[in-house]
């Protein structure tokens, strides 16, 4: 992070949307929700709210002036319940009043009856009833059929991953400021500025012009605020729009537990063959993902689902189904890796399970079926690089697993009640969003008259650590210190059409829309200081550590006078550049094509102990080899795989959303949810960055890191489930996700 | 019932008219205008709410205001002297200790507190003083090393 940023962050000067100060007359809504999972609306009677002291206004369906609509891939999400409600906490209407508290004790004066209808909360149900977002998808490669016959081992099963909520400390919110002529400036706290700009200006049923969406920092985002920031900044708009007012809407933790969607549940069936020597010869499997009421993100997480249902592994023949199952349950959303995870987590199961079978380590299987430089995924694009065996290699090696697997074997020979176990998780995670058109930013850079230089670009910080890269970025282009240059915040005036800053994407499009920006001034620069040195071809020019040098050479011209120098000829000192990812393309009646610039890859050796007693397990350490490519901050990138890593191991191990039989969210606290404390790190985290290869990359020749480490939390389940397996030889673990107490204790003590 | 409360806030004299039941953490970021101590989940289970209460780190968010008149409460914004950052902020920019920022004010708090009481604390010691406190970011590995850097700092300065 850089130094100012820090700074603000320590002193608690850091703003998030909550601690922007409000105009005065600023009004505060909160949200009426569906008491029911599933019914048809009776009305909404909000007579005895609406004479609470300090109500302004109670907005429902019928007061939206454009479309009541948020759905973005499909349009099936309104942003107030009409004739009928699809899950609990499902947003009705909407209250305003002159205070937070006022607005929330009539928000729960409003009664919403609902004639209650049948709901469905399981995706194996709600798909043998037909219940789909969309048709089921396949991605297949070769023979499966014809391809068990020779196989000398076949295994089968059923792999389950649950939910998992984001709980980025900074709640969901947005302030909706209204202006002169039918405008409105929106702060939201959103990953995807242009989405909320363009659903809200369909649901003012203005044009975009008028919609104005800023974002300074996130706290926290995770893929939670990609789709779903959207419909609270739609309600606050709605509601300053209505009373003409500004209007701000921020959740509580418990509203925004109950109301939100999560990572997807999955559950899937596996089918692996392999030959005598643990070669992956076949694979099938059938993922049910539980999109919950509507479609939201879940066609795009599918299809990722699909793409990564092989990980790291070349396997011929293979058939992969997923079904978007639709339940009565909050639309789940993107959460960090966007189904690659889940799809990882089953083939992971297969090839425990096969191990088992064989008598081999699972990490045999891993290693004789690694992808090697030149082999094809299943959907037709190659492995471009050994980046991944080597990463494997390096991992072996470095942290010696002969040596761990030694020590954990001598563990278990001397405790009886404390057993451990092992793991190694290949990551392999392709980088792009798999809707091409997606792939593509803007930024827009000034030099100011003082030399100083401010970027804006569709990135949003949210402490990912993209506006430190963007700020190298714009620093090595011009030639001059980090020091001079500044990320402003994201707006949608000042960059428009942009991206959601997901899918790991942000420094690369972000970061090349920046060179490119910074390139045309440069270029003007040079001209500039041709004229001024009386150097015949601008060519020779070039600006290093905030000089001029000519022929490398410094000129005695500095960075600020050559920017005053342009300033006084009328030179423009302002760029605006359009990044579009090259080459990438797929095609999704085939299944095939290049989707991805390219693959992050990576290894992570896991060691878990289990209390045999309580059932308790204790993620020991976990020593990771991962390929940054040539990493513009290495600070940056360990902090993304440090935390990456441990929210996989909370996925896996600890973090369970349970619901009530009603629907609601069981688990709406967080003393009942439990995410990874200081207890829970890791006692050893060991981070070593790969040499990089030459290989395709990103950015100045780095790949990008936000979410392919999650990942690496897979291997905790299996370092797990090999502690259970030397408790309990013979055990074959259900791989059902997370691996809480009660189900390590369920199975050691299960009959064998 | 409204009732003029009194405290003193990051060294200064601080009144509000206001509902004493009312959690201190809403009258700091609304009526007072300090921000920086943030709202996480409201029922002192993560901690980003942590301000110091006559010395002890307190959640604002299940305190009364009622319960701090007469108190000593210092909140993130009174740490630094002036433009002179408090060893414990310096070792979190240091370490890197944090991503989003959201949890920083109030795990920085409470590393002070800790420090206080026990100023040479083992990395055990560290984990057991800053229970409660969540960073989704998943900094925790640098967030124990920033307080074991902030203790030799502060012990080096009573040298």
């Amino acid at each position: 992070m850089n130094h100012h940023e820090a700074v603000l962050h320590v002193r608690g000067e850091a703003r998030f949307v909550d601690d922007e100060p409000t105009p005065a007359g600023t009004l505060h809504a909160a949200v009426v929700t569906s008491p029911t999972a599933h019914g048809r609306l009776l009305g909404i009677d909000a007579g005895e709210a609406e004479r609470l002291p300090g109500v302004r206004a109670i907005l429902t369906c019928r007061d939206v002036p454009g479309k009541n609509q948020v759905g973005t891939i499909i349009p099936d999400e309104p942003l107030l319940a009409e004739a009928a409600v699809h899950y609990l906490g499902q947003p009705v209407a909407l209250v305003v009043a002159d205070s937070d508290a006022q607005a929330r004790r009539a928000a729960r004066a409003v009664h919403v009856p609902v004639e209650p209808l049948p709901p469905e909360f399981d995706a194996r149900a709600a798909n043998a009833r037909g219940e789909l977002i969309f048709p089921q998808r396949t991605f297949a490669r070769g023979d499966v059929d014809s391809a068990w016959a020779a196989c000398a081992v076949v295994v089968a099963g059923r792999a389950e991953t649950g939910a998992q909520e984001h709980v980025y400390l900074e709640t969901q919110g947005a302030v909706a400021i209204p202006g002169e002529g039918g405008t409105l400036r929106l702060l939201s706290a959103t990953q995807a500025p242009t989405a909320v700009q363009r659903v809200v200006a369909g649901v003012l049923g203005v044009p975009m012009h008028r919609v104005e969406v800023e974002v300074r920092r996130l706290g926290g985002g995770f893929g939670g605020k990609e789709d779903q920031a959207t419909p609270w900044a739609g309600l606050a708009a709605l509601g300053a729009w209505c009373t003409g007012r500004p209007v701000k809407l921020v959740l509580r933790r418990q509203e925004d537990m109950r109301w939100t969607g999560k990572r997807h549940p999955y559950s899937s069936d596996f089918r692996i063959g392999l030959d005598r020597d643990g070669r992956i010869l076949a694979y099938e499997v059938f993922f049910y993902q539980n999109a919950g009421a509507t479609a939201d993100l879940s066609p795009a997480i599918l299809e990722r689902t699909l793409f990564h249902a092989t990980n790291a592994y070349f396997i011929p023949h293979v058939r992969a189904t997923a079904a978007s199952c639709r339940t009565n349950l909050p639309s789940n959303t993107a959460f960090r890796g966007f189904g690659g995870p889940q799809a990882m987590f089953v083939l992971e199961a297969a090839i425990a399970r096969a191990a088992a079978e064989m008598g081999l380590e699972p990490a045999e299987i891993q290693r004789r079926n690694l992808l090697r430089e030149g082999e094809e995924f299943p959907y037709g694009m190659r492995m471009a690089s050994s980046a991944l065996t080597r990463c494997w290699t390096e991992a072996e090696t470095r942290y010696d697993l002969p040596a761990i697997r030694r020590r954990a074997a001598e563990f278990n020979d001397a405790h009886r009640l404390e057993k451990q176990g092992v793991a190694v998780m290949p990551v392999c995670f392709g980088i792009s969003f798999t809707n091409t058109v997606l792939n593509q930013a803007g930024a827009l850079v000034h030099v100011h008259t003082d030399g100083s230089v401010s970027v804006s670009t569709g990135a949003v910080e949210m402490g990912q650590g993209t506006a430190p890269k963007l700020r190298q970025v714009a620093a090595a282009t011009l030639g001059i210190d980090p020091e001079r240059v500044r990320i402003d915040s994201t707006s949608t005036s000042r960059v428009a059409s942009t991206s959601p800053t997901a899918a790991s994407t942000g420094p690369d499009m972000n970061g090349h829309a920046t060179r490119l920006a910074g390139e045309a001034i440069l270029a003007r620069l040079r001209e500039v200081a041709a004229r001024r040195l009386a150097v015949a071809d601008a060519a020779t020019i070039g600006i290093r550590a905030g000089q001029v040098h000519v022929l490398g050479r410094p000129a005695g011209f500095s960075w600020a006078e050559l920017v005053g120098a342009a300033y006084a000829e009328r030179v423009s000192l302002s760029a605006h550049a359009h990044y579009a990812t090259p080459r990438i393309h797929f095609d999704k009646a085939t299944g095939r094509g290049e989707p991805f610039a390219y693959h992050a890859c990576g290894v992570a050796i896991v060691e878990a102990t289990v209390d045999v007693l309580r059932g308790e397990c204790r993620i020991d350490a976990v020593r990771v080899v991962h390929d940054a490519g040539h990493s513009i901050d290495p600070l940056v990138d360990r902090g993304q795989v440090e935390g990456g890593l441990l929210q996989g191991i909370g996925w896996m191990t600890m973090e369970e959303v349970l619901h009530l039989p009603s629907g609601g969210v069981a688990t709406d606290t967080l003393t009942t949810y439990k995410v990874p404390d200081l207890y829970a790190a890791p006692d050893e985290v060991e981070v070593h960055f790969l040499e990089p290869g030459g290989e395709p990359a990103g950015i100045m020749g780095a790949k990008a890191v936000g979410e392919p480490p999650l990942m690496y939390g897979i291997g905790a389940f299996f370092a797990v489930h090999a502690a259970i397996r030397a408790a309990r030889p013979g055990t074959d673990t259900h791989f059902v996700a997370p691996l809480s107490a009660e189900r390590i204790l369920a199975a050691l003590s299960e009959p064998s | 019932m409204n009732q003029r409360i009194r405290f003193t806030l990051n060294g200064q004299t601080a009144e509000v008219d206001t509902d004493p039941a009312r959690s201190l953490l809403w009258v700091l970021r609304t009526d007072l205008g300090l921000t920086g101590t943030k709202f996480g989940c409201g029922e002192g289970h993560c901690g980003a709410c942590t301000v110091l209460v006559n010395g002890q780190a307190t959640e604002s968010c299940s305190l009364p205001v009622g319960r701090a008149a007469g108190a000593e409460v210092t909140t993130i914004e009174g740490l630094a002297q002036g433009a002179q950052l408090h060893p414990v902020q310096l070792a979190f920019m240091e370490h890197d200790a944090l991503q989003c920022g959201f949890c920083t004010p109030g795990m920085i708090l409470r590393a002070t507190a800790l420090l206080r009481r026990d100023p040479d604390p083992t990395p055990e010691a560290i984990v057991a003083g800053l229970e409660g406190h969540l960073c989704r970011c998943g900094t925790h590995v640098r967030v124990i090393a920033a307080v074991r850097t902030a203790a030799r700092a502060l012990q080096g300065g009573a040298q």
